[in-house]
């Protein structure tokens, strides 16, 4: 017998031991799918929701251009609000959504005297940063205050706010930075800090840091490999003009000989001329990539722009030898798009499709109705399929297998219908063919 | 007695350079042949001889790079320039069999200099 669980919880623990409860939410929080901030919250939330083991309040600052900055201050204003706050969050079944939305409601309805008083504060971590609260980021430990207000090394202003004798510092890190502070008090109920919520609190410390840093990580990552997609975009059209520019310079330099006769000047000038085509095309097919805008959709009729982009591969197919078929589903007779973005799209399908085939090969072109709400139109070919190794490649743009090309053709279709609403998705089977399928709102929005 | 022209073999799929490098290689005294495919030049080097071999990378069907591992098969001792628009393929392992390795510009000025340094 085996009994299954699914390991992403939707639902705000509320049973069991209070340690188990913050545990569950600290490895829960990483996979829901709110924001850093408010994923942040929910873990402040898990500390300081009840009265029992926890804390009251809960600061957040994060560290930004080298200071200390005042983010959320969570938790209950007055002892009247702090009965209701926690009856809510532990009512049994809440959601993760519930208690994010309750956060955000706490933080941004400028009702909240606490939220706006964190907002003010900042501390230098190089100047302040020897007196609380930036001393237990700058020193990277956990810092218990008791006392307060006998403590030289807590910043007096400080104090005023948070207005507690008692309260716990604890710096969120990761190996090499500082991402923030979490500061802990229990003032509405006047509970002693015991050791055991220390504890608790430098984990879920811990945990945030690991959680910033995470996300950090991620957010440099798109970064990386947006900057390598532009790298790789830039040598990609740097070799795309080399050629023609290779061989104007050289027919150029020829035309400077003095002795080189009528004939030859003549020629040299129509291969030149040939060749600035080439690099105005390439100029154009990147700005058309560049500048896919659907402003307005109007009902594109099936039967025809098929018939177009028959017409518009012509040569191609014969000089291919390849047939091409359509096939439009009874009932079905049009989708909302703009012909000129979707006849381009279906012409680079359809060319492709036409390169993938050899002799006797077959495209066909068909539309039909998925179910209610989409209409697809499929480009099938019977060539050679898409090899395995590059198939989660095939949207990516400068990546081709052909000579000539930017490796722009399905990036652009891509772009063109994901601007229209819709989406594309790729059957391929290597040695046996391909088809992609573009998917379109069946009404229009 | 005149001496006898020295021949190369020059794989471009682009016509107006395959051209180009035709004309301007002659002027040099060279005897140039030319052809648009890596299948096409490697039949020509079985039927002829060359003296040397200059070659794109990026070709329809078989590229440059594919072409000079199969040179080295059959004609070891052919000298072999790779001449392209791709300065990423020269970290290419199967590159470094050739002797040289240009990045193509107007000028054939460069070009030209490495052939007489290989063949004269």
């Amino acid at each position: 017998m085996i009994a299954r669980y699914h390991p992403f919880l939707h639902q705000f623990p509320t049973s069991g031991s209070k340690e188990l409860q913050i545990f569950s939410i600290l490895a829960q929080s990483f996979f829901q799918p709110f924001s850093l901030l408010d994923n942040l919250l929910v873990i402040l939330t898990a500390l300081t929701a009840g009265s029992g083991l926890g804390f009251n309040r809960a600061m957040l600052f994060l560290v930004e251009s080298g200071e200390l900055r005042g983010e959320f201050w969570l938790g209950p204003a007055s002892v009247e609000e702090a009965a209701s706050l926690w009856e809510m969050l532990s009512r049994p079944g809440i959601s993760y959504a519930e208690i994010i939305e309750s956060n955000r409601r706490l933080v941004t309805d400028g009702v909240n005297p606490l939220q706006q008083k964190i907002k003010k504060l900042s501390y230098r971590l190089d100047s302040s940063g020897l007196t609380l609260p930036a001393l237990a980021a700058s020193s990277r430990q956990i810092i218990h205050v008791q006392e307060a207000s006998q403590e030289p090394l807590v910043d007096r202003h400080f104090l005023d706010l948070i207005g507690v004798d008692e309260f716990l510092c604890i710096p969120l890190l990761s190996p090499d930075e500082v991402f923030g502070e979490i500061i802990l008090d229990n003032a509405i109920t006047k509970e002693p800090i015991k050791l055991r919520d220390i504890e608790l609190a430098s984990l879920c410390g811990l945990a945030a840091g690991n959680y910033i840093y995470v996300t950090k990580l991620q957010k440099r990552i798109v970064e990386m490999k947006k900057q390598a997609a532009l790298g790789e975009m830039a040598l990609f059209v740097t070799h795309q003009l080399r050629n023609p520019m290779v061989t104007i310079g050289g027919f150029v330099d020829q035309l400077l000989e003095p002795e080189l006769d009528e004939a030859r000047k003549k020629r040299n000038l129509k291969i030149i001329r040939e060749e600035v085509s080439r690099l105005e095309e390439v100029v154009s097919r990147l700005t058309r990539f560049f500048h896919i805008e659907i402003k307005e959709k109007v009902p594109v009729k099936l039967q025809e722009i098929f018939k177009l982009t028959v017409e518009a591969v012509k040569p191609l197919t014969t000089e291919r030898r390849v047939a091409i078929e359509t096939e439009v589903q009874p009932g079905v007779s049009h989708v909302y798009s703009d012909p000129v973005y979707l006849g381009e799209a279906l012409r680079n399908l359809v060319e492709n499709a036409i390169e993938a085939l050899t002799d006797g090969g077959t495209v066909k072109l068909k539309a039909f109705e998925e179910n209610q709400d989409w209409i697809v139109i499929a480009v099938e070919d019977n060539g050679r399929g898409i090899p395995e190794s590059i198939k989660d490649k095939v949207f990516d743009a400068f990546i081709t297998t052909k000579e000539k090309g930017l490796g722009l053709g399905l990036a652009y279709v891509k772009r063109f219908i994901e601007a229209n609403n819709g989406w594309i998705k790729v059957e391929s089977q290597e040695g046996k063919g391909t088809v992609f399928k573009l998917y379109f709102k069946a009404r229009p929005e | 007695m005149t001496e006898e022209k020295k021949r190369i073999l020059v794989v471009e799929d682009e016509k107006n350079l395959c051209l180009l490098y035709q004309e301007e290689l002659s002027k040099e005294g060279y005897e140039v042949v030319t052809a648009n495919t890596a299948a096409e030049a490697l039949a020509l080097i079985k039927e002829q001889n060359f003296d040397l071999v200059i070659t794109d990378i990026r070709m329809p069907a078989k590229n440059g790079i594919e072409l000079v591992s199969e040179i080295m098969g059959v004609r070891r001792d052919i000298p072999v320039i790779i001449n392209t628009a791709y300065e990423s393929y020269r970290h290419d392992f199967m590159t470094w069999a050739a002797d040289a390795y240009l990045i193509k510009s107007a000028s054939l000025d460069e070009l030209k200099a490495k052939i007489k340094e290989l063949i004269g």
